[in-house]
């Protein structure tokens, strides 16, 4: 099933068309990774979708209507973003910062129901960082800040949750970490995960449906198995790439690779 | 999901300005020229005073400490509103060009149009609004892209470099004038509060009680305006739709403040940032208390200039600009 999907979408700033006619569908309750070289759109594809930046034609279609169409604040309720690195909390607590995301769900004044506290509540216990409630984001280390992050984007309480890049910066151990818990989400609560991963391995370790991406165009889109294949990554990362086995989760994964000679 | 014991810091911090205020304006009433003493005050109030201490304290002193006090306030408003939606600690009235534009139509006006004396009392402060909310606008025209809306840090720079203009302006203009009338100029740029009479602070007063809830009012929003642009997307926000309200609402208080005091610099920067470092970030919870400081700095500005210097005094403006540029200068080093 498909509640999301680009028809012949355009993305350029000024006159640089960075992404052209592409016709994309996000799987609904799946995880869904876009993947592909520094400067092939696929951020500015996410930015796209998610309304933070404008698309000069085609559309982003969701639940049968153009997003274009739709009031920010009720597409909130539909989609939540984690952009590429946030910036500084600026001085919030994890609880506060978490609260924002209470916001499409508030009226007039803006004062927490009870069923709000709840809902940010729960989404510090899923994210485990309920102990950092009162305590300043800021003075986090970059995995719980990172979670802290994802609870706020929980607490909109979207089907469909977008991730800029969510384990950059991040140590082994916190990405897996984080992804871990993406996965826990869609497999409990069966939302919807589209995110940017620069780690190709993890993409496939993770993710059920992968967009390659080059130039702004598609170059495949399928499982992990229909990706991970050497002239695919050669395509798109111009790599030649040897593929082998996760021992651990038996998923394919590039074990090493060469640049492609004479490129 | 505020902490209550922030809450608690919060109201403590509002009764402790609050008395300063107070305190401030008692000893205001009894000090330099044309004085209540400290032990009539009180039977005057009561109106059991005499006639010259009536006077003075309705007439002269009430409704200067409270224009004042509410310009004060209006400022610290406003420039609370700009530092959120520039998410900018050093964004100020003065940098979208209010003051500028405010003093450059003062100029112009007093300079070429004719006026009897009677009616040029109450006409200034319009002109003043007048150049104040065109400038605003003005930069505001010039600051927005069509693909990107308004970015703050363009507004910024459109905004200084329009306030280096119409100062450039000024110059031009006061330079071939009479003494008497570069005088009058120069005393309201200095900030010299300039309505002191009950007019001005009924005019003064509706923008404050209708834009200052309107402002709490939209504290999230401003809230999460401060945060990044695809943050504040992300949870709802019509960035661009947001942003031009909210400036709007800061230029129009920022403007009346200045027509009535002049052009004082510097408030609408120190209250908000006082009030956030002693309370934290968050709109709802500092403005109160930025109103507070704004209103005390320049009641307490304006106290001590009209006692500094007799008979004239020295412009309050000026003296809030002796503390402040030191603390814009400390903001620019700590960052």
């Amino acid at each position: 099933m498909v509640r999301l999907y680009t028809e012949d979408i355009s993305i350029g700033y000024g006159d640089q068309p960075i992404v052209k006619n592409l016709s994309i569908k996000i799987p609904d309750q799946k995880i869904t990774t876009i993947i592909g070289a520094n400067g092939c759109g696929k951020s500015t594809l996410l930015k796209a979708i998610t309304r933070i930046i404008s698309h000069q034609s085609g559309s982003v279609v969701l639940d049968g209507q153009p997003i274009s169409k739709e009031s920010t604040k009720a597409l909130a309720k539909k989609m939540a973003i984690l952009p590429q690195t946030p910036e500084s909390a600026a001085g919030l607590t994890a609880g506060e910062l978490v609260s924002y995301g209470r916001f499409p769900h508030q009226k007039g004044l803006g004062r927490l129901t009870k069923r709000d506290i709840e809902v940010i509540d729960w989404a510090l216990e899923v994210t485990d960082t309920i102990d950092y409630k009162h305590r300043p984001v800021d003075a986090l280390s970059g995995g719980q800040r990172q979670r802290v992050w994802i609870a706020m984007a929980l607490a909109q309480e979207t089907d469909i949750i977008f991730l800029d890049e969510p384990t950059t910066y991040l140590d082994m151990a916190h990405q897996l970490e984080v992804l871990e818990l993406l996965q826990k989400l869609n497999k409990e609560q069966g939302r919807t995960i589209v995110m940017v991963l620069h780690d190709l391995n993890q993409a496939a370790r993770f993710a059920d449906y992968l967009i390659a991406l080059k130039d702004g165009e598609i170059v495949k889109a399928g499982s992990g198995e229909e990706i991970i294949q050497p002239d695919i990554l050669r395509t798109v990362f111009n790599i030649d790439a040897t593929i082998g086995r996760d021992p651990l989760t038996n998923k394919p994964m590039c074990l090493s690779y060469n640049l492609v000679k004479g490129a | 999901m505020i902490h209550p014991s922030v809450i608690r810091k919060q109201r403590i911090f509002m009764i402790a300005f609050s008395l300063l205020v107070l305190i401030t304006m008692i000893v205001s009433i009894g000090f330099g020229a044309s004085s209540v003493s400290y032990d009539r005050i009180i039977p005057t109030i009561l109106g059991q005073g005499e006639f010259v201490d009536e006077f003075v304290l309705f007439e002269l002193r009430l409704p200067r400490m409270l224009v004042t006090l509410l310009a004060g306030m209006a400022l610290a408003v406003s420039g609370s509103v700009l530092q959120s939606i520039t998410r900018n600690d050093l964004a100020d009235p003065g940098i979208i060009g209010i003051n500028s534009g405010a003093g450059a139509a003062v100029a112009v006006f007093f300079l070429f149009v004719p006026i009897e004396t009677g009616a040029f009392t109450y006409v200034i402060p319009a002109v003043a609004f007048a150049g104040a909310l065109i400038t605003a606008i003005l930069i505001y025209l010039f600051a927005y892209e069509r693909d990107r809306g308004l970015q703050p840090i363009r507004l910024i720079l459109i905004g200084v470099g329009f306030s280096a203009a119409l100062s450039g302006l000024m110059v031009v203009l006061i330079s071939s004038t009479d003494r008497d009338k570069v005088d009058f100029i120069a005393q309201w740029l200095a900030g010299n509060v300039w309505g002191t009479s009950w007019p001005f602070v009924w005019a003064l007063l509706p923008w404050l009680v209708i834009l200052v809830p309107f402002i709490l009012y939209n504290a999230q929003r401003l809230n999460i305006l401060n945060m990044s642009e695809p943050v504040a997307i992300g949870v709802g926000v019509k960035v661009n739709r947001e942003r031009i309200i909210l400036m709007l609402t800061a230029v129009a208080l920022a403007a009346a403040a200045v027509s009535v005091s002049g052009g004082i610099a510097f408030i609408g920067l120190m209250a908000p940032h006082i009030a956030k470092s002693l309370i934290g970030p968050r709109n709802q919870l500092f403005i109160p208390i930025a109103m507070l400081i704004g209103s005390w700095l320049l009641l307490t500005a304006d106290t001590i200039g009209r006692n500094l210097i007799d008979p004239t005094g020295v412009p309050a403006g000026v003296v809030v600009a002796i503390i402040g540029a030191p603390y814009f200068v400390y903001l620019l080093l700590k960052k």
